[in-house]
Parts: C-alpha cells; structure tokens; sequence
C-alpha cells in the first residue's frame, strides 16, 4: 500500500489536516474513515481539541440566533387581503 | 360553511400561523432586505395558497412553506448568479478566531452574549454566494448534498464556501465583541 500522509488505513493525521475538515466532522459530513481519523487526533492532541470544541460553540450559536421569526403586520394583513378577499 | 370559506379557514389556520417564521428566514435570504422579503413571503403566500388543495393535512405545513419560499428564491437568485461577481479571497477574514481568543475566552464564552439580532446582521452582511449556503445549512439544516442541488453548485463549492463563509462571519461576530467590551 502506498504510504501517503493521512491517506492510509490508521495513519495519524496532522493537525492542519484536522483543522481543514473542523466544519465537515462537524456538519457529520466526513465519511466514516476520515470521521474516525479526525477523531482519533482529537483524543490525543492537546491543541485541536478546544480549537473544535470553540468553533463547535460557533456553531451552536448561529444556528440557534441567527433566524429569529419576525412579526411583520402590514405584511400579514396584504397577504390577508389579497389571498383571502371576503 | 360553505367549502370556499373552510378551505379559507383551513388556510389561515395552519399556513399563515406561519408567516413569522417565513418572514424572518426571507430576511436573512434576502441578506435583511425588507423589501425584497417582503415580496417573497407573499408569492410564496399565494403559491401555497394556489396548491393548497394538494397539501396533505395533518403534514408538516411549515416545512412546506419554508421549501416553497427557499425554492422561489433560489431560482431567482441563480437567474442572477449567471454572471457573478468574483469573490475575493481575504486571508484575513477567514482566518479562525480561536488563536485570538485562545489565552482569554477558548470556550467562546463572548458568544453567550451577543444577542440575535447582532448574529443575524452579521449574516446579513456576508457577500450573497456565502451567505446563502449559510442560511440553507445553519439555519434551515440542508445537507451538502441539499444544497449543491438546489443551488446547482457541486459540493465542492458548498463546502469551501460553508467553511469561508463561516470564517467570515465568526470573525464579525469577535468584532462585535470587541466594539462591544465582551473581549480586551
């Protein structure tokens, strides 16, 4: 097997490979190998893992501000009007 | 009643109790364009109304709305992506913020304390090719793969831009921060 870096079965990645992936292992979008790998340098490197763990945070918190519902009322009575005419 | 006035009754009661929320993912779409917004919660409005027949009751009503007014953007926004301006590349932007805030505040405990709407100005403020696939992943939970297809870019592209995308808008976020106080 070719012994290319972090592209063979259990080879340790480096922390930038790690670090390029941060948003895929967290969206769940890495296949499992890479999932597995990413994983397995997070358990042993000190640096990484609150690096993830930050921008794991980021995330949790877009997703839970950034689309808040918005009350617009002459929005809602022109869609009323127009859709719903008595 | 008569059959027009409970398929109106219908309507109000388990489409247009959504409006709130149409309005506000139309806003963040729209990068907080109210007129714009506007405009396509209302054809979306209408188009639901005109295929109201063909929705299943006791179906989800909301996630058909939200696909009806995501699908009547999208093809909008790819008519006029045709021709897109380059996005340049800031080094700077779409760095990770973490090695500035590694010694202070590692967990990111600055963003506890920004509030929605400085969150959703920030989103805003990303260019359209990034702020789209921000919208469609973290704010409406759209695979990779969802959002190649309804954007009609290759995944690739979606993932180099979530990650771009994300950069940029996490460092507006320390920024507001920093104006703010809630980091030295």
């Amino acid at each position: 097997m070719m012994d290319r870096a972090g592209d063979g079965d259990g080879e340790r990645i480096s922390c930038e490979q790690a670090i390029e992936r941060v948003y895929e292992f967290l969206d769940g979008e890495l296949d499992p190998d890479w999932t597995e790998r990413v994983r397995e340098h997070l358990e042993v490197c000190r640096r990484c893992y609150p690096h993830f763990n930050f921008e794991r945070i980021f995330l949790d918190h877009v997703r839970s501000k950034g689309l808040c519902p918005e009350r617009n009322e002459l929005l809602e009575q022109r869609i009323r009007e127009a859709l719903l005419p008595d | 009643m008569t059959a027009a006035g409970d398929r109106r009754a219908q309507f109000e009661a388990e489409a247009l109790v959504h409006l709130d929320a149409l309005y506000g993912l139309a806003l963040r779409l729209t990068g907080g364009d109210r007129a714009r917004a506007e405009d396509l919660v209302q054809e979306t409005a209408l188009k639901a109304w005109r295929g109201w027949d063909g929705f299943e009751p006791g179906t989800n009503a909301r996630a058909w709305l939200l696909t009806i007014l995501r699908n009547t953007f999208i093809n909008e926004f790819r008519r006029m992506q045709r021709h897109p301006d380059p996005v340049t590349f800031d080094e700077i932007a779409e760095r990770s913020v973490f090695a500035d805030v590694a010694e202070e505040d590692p967990e990111g405990g600055f963003f506890d304390r920004l509030v929605d709407a400085e969150v959703s100005r920030a989103v805003d403020e990303l260019p359209d090719e990034f702020r789209v696939p921000v919208v469609l992943s973290d704010l409406e939970g759209l695979s990779y793969q969802e959002i190649s297809d309804v954007m009609g870019i290759p995944v690739g592209t979606v993932k180099s831009r979530l990650h771009r995308a994300r950069r940029r808008l996490q460092r507006r976020l320390y920024s507001y921060a920093k104006e703010m106080g809630y980091l030295s």
